[in-house]
């Protein structure tokens, strides 16, 4: 018995022939952040032609074609700003990277197809460059009419690549959620010691300052996990 | 395909799947999330034989074999308090002309003719940009009556409503549902200044507009309306120019009339079934729903053929189907009403929409004292679609929604083997032009 998908609903709920039922997103325990079936952040990697972002940042791993741009940060693509204002008493001109899919969404939905201008960091620390790129489109394109089908392009995230950082899913979202995804277990503020007027303690949203890489080679000693009571570096 | 056989075979015979031939290929439709799928032959005989049967626990055991199966995308839940983002005014319950069915019975919904004071419409438009964040879209709409006889609160609410848009970075769209026979050359620029999208109620070429949309002397409007609607018509490039047809026992060769406002030049003609009106006259029986449905499939054959040959063809209602078919659109309610889009009378009494000003079924409270939150949650409680009959037993019910809750609260579902044979060609449609030209589906909508 064979059975196609014609319609946009019938596609999105396309299941691969030997693909578990959790492969379809419905049926997925996951976020836009790892989760436990896929990483999406992947797909951003290679939406810019000629170059290589890291999965969570805007930071370029590779660019063959435009030398320049190896080990700086994204700061813009066309219009859209991957910075925000985020303004403190002590830091009134703040600013800081937004989370990497919600800055990207606009620029898929808008720019897609297109060369846009990308603004860059720069040796210089004062300078930025600017490089004209190709946005690739999210979606596979019809051969037939040349507008998105409901499939992720190849291009953006080969077989097994949403699916490679799946080996520390908790350690990734805890760097990209800091303190609005953890459940109870992790407080924000432990070892608190009352005195009078004032409260001492570890605020464990310091810890989101830390790489990647950092919590992933360190997460017991960064973390401080209370294991029996007491604190486990202890 | 006759009309008599597209009821057979649009005949509900399972909630949970509908078989289509469209000619050489074989589909499947799967109502939950409206998922069309094509299978092969062996397939649909074993389908066509477990929906015989009329066992629905055979029907979910084949649908999960094939793979079909998915959690309900529509569940009872209704929508709760969701954000109002389209409003339409009644500016004038009054109107010049004495249509034979008007479902506002001569444009004052039964009661006195009133006329929208415009600190009414401005304190609609508080309602409608009340909550509304920067980027979102708004739609402001202007019925009646005859709105044109109250041309300076239409003029005033738009200027208005632009100004708080353009404060806030919100997009208003404007829409007018007009008889034709007050439009000026004045009104042609103001529309396509403000990009409205303008409804004409035409009802034939000549003869059977005049018989069905009389002045109230009982002379014939039909000259009058296009005479004042080609200005309109070769002014449109942001404005939009749509011809509305209502169908009764007396105006049924459609494909005549699609024809001759298509020529007119424009952007879309549409035709809806009259099933209510207040006296009862020009209503649809099942032997004129069986002759509309003919004329339907009629147009749409020639709608397929126009866009085989890459050639622009707006019968809308044809156009409308086969989008929603193509993103499988899987809706619990038939409309806005009541959610995302209420009416505004004259006075300022808040409706579940434009066609229940003045009636207590629909009523949700007036601008003064605000949204009626109970009556509200209530009307879309008891308006979703797991709550009709016989629409739980029926395959296009996430299509259909459950048909328009005004015909439906006042007479009932006469119009289900209308509506489901249109629906059932158009899937056989959607399905060939997929074959044929899917490049018509990657057109923006």
């Amino acid at each position: 018995m064979t059975i196609e998908p014609t319609n946009l609903t019938a596609q999105l709920h396309y299941r691969a022939a030997g693909n578990p039922p959790s492969t379809l997103p419905d049926a997925a325990v996951s976020n836009a952040f790892p989760g436990l079936e896929f990483d999406f952040r992947n797909i951003w990697r290679r939406l810019l032609e000629g170059i290589e972002l890291h999965e969570a940042r805007g930071f370029v791993v590779s660019a063959p074609d435009h030398p320049s741009l190896a080990g700086q940060f994204l700061l813009a693509v066309g219009e859209h700003s991957m910075l925000m204002d985020v303004r403190s008493p002590g830091e009134p001109d703040g600013q800081t990277f937004m989370e990497w899919s919600n800055a990207l969404a606009d620029v898929v939905a808008d720019n897609a197809g297109q060369l846009v201008a990308c603004t860059f960091t720069a040796d210089d620390p004062d300078g930025t460059q600017v490089v004209e790129l190709r946005v690739r489109p999210l979606f596979v394109l019809s051969e037939a009419t040349q507008s998105p089908t409901a499939l992720i392009d190849e291009i953006l995230a080969q077989p097994g690549e949403l699916t490679q950082s799946l080996c520390s899913p908790w350690q990734n979202d805890y760097v990209e959620c800091a303190c609005y995804y953890w459940a109870a277990s992790r407080p924000d503020f432990v070892n608190v010691q009352a005195t009078a007027g004032a409260s001492a303690g570890e605020e464990w949203l310091e810890v989101t300052s830390e790489t990647y890489e950092q919590l992933f080679r360190g997460w017991q000693r960064t973390l401080r996990f209370i294991v029996g009571g007491r604190d486990g570096g202890q | 395909m006759a009309a008599s056989d597209l009821f057979e075979r649009s005949a509900p015979l399972s909630p949970d799947a509908h078989l289509v031939d469209s000619g050489g290929r074989l589909h499947l439709l799967v109502p939950n999330g409206n998922r069309l799928y094509d299978v092969d032959a062996a397939t649909h005989a074993e389908l066509e034989r477990v929906l015989g049967r009329g066992d629905g626990t055979a029907v979910a055991q084949l649908l999960t074999r094939l793979g079909v199966d998915a959690p309900d995308y529509v569940d009872d839940e209704p929508l709760l308090a969701p954000p109002v983002r389209a409003l339409s005014l009644a500016v004038a319950q009054k109107c010049n002309l004495g249509c034979t069915y008007c479902y506002a019975d001569g444009g004052s919904f039964g009661g006195r003719a009133a006329s929208m004071q415009l600190d009414v419409a401005l304190a609609s438009l508080e309602l409608l940009f009340g909550d509304v964040g920067a980027g979102e879209r708004v739609n402001l709409t202007f019925l009646g009556g005859e709105p044109l006889l109250n041309r300076p609160v239409i003029r005033a609410a738009t200027i208005r409503a632009r100004e708080i848009a353009g404060e806030r970075d919100v997009r208003v769209s404007f829409s007018i549902t007009t008889n034709g026979t007050q439009l000026t050359e004045d009104d042609a620029d103001f529309f396509e200044q403000h990009g409205f999208a303008v409804t004409v109620s035409l009802d034939g070429a000549g003869a059977a507009h005049d018989r069905q949309r009389p002045f109230r002397s009982g002379r014939g409007s039909y000259d009058r309306v296009i005479e004042r609607v080609m200005p309109l018509l070769e002014r449109q490039r942001r404005m939009q120019v749509s011809a509305r047809v209502t169908v009764t026992p007396q105006n049924l060769g459609l494909r005549e009339t699609l024809d001759a406002f298509v020529a007119l030049g424009f952007h879309s003609v549409g035709f809806s079934p009259l099933l209510r009106s207040p006296a009862g006259a020009g209503e649809l029986g099942p032997q004129e729903l069986a002759e509309m449905l003919d004329g339907m499939v009629g147009c749409g054959e020639e709608f397929e053929r126009r866009v085989v040959a890459g050639e622009r063809y707006p019968f809308a209602n044809a156009v409308n189907a086969l989008r929603e078919i193509h993103r499988g659109t899987h809706r619990p309610y038939p409309c806005g009403a009541g959610a995302g889009y209420l009416g505004v009378s004259a006075t300022g009494e808040l409706a579940a929409c434009h066609r229940f000003v003045g009636d207590e079924e629909g009523a949700l409270g007036n601008l003064t004292d605000g949204l009626d939150g109970e009556r509200r949650a209530s009307w879309l409680h008891e308006r979703h679609v797991h709550r009709q009959e016989p629409c739980r037993s029926c395959w296009a019910r996430y299509m259909c929604g459950g048909g328009c809750h005004h015909e439906v609260i006042a007479r009932g579902r006469p119009a289900c083997d209308y509506i489901r044979g249109w629906l059932h060609w158009s899937l056989g449609a959607y399905a060939r032009l997929m074959r044929e030209r899917p490049d018509y589906f990657a057109a923006p909508p």
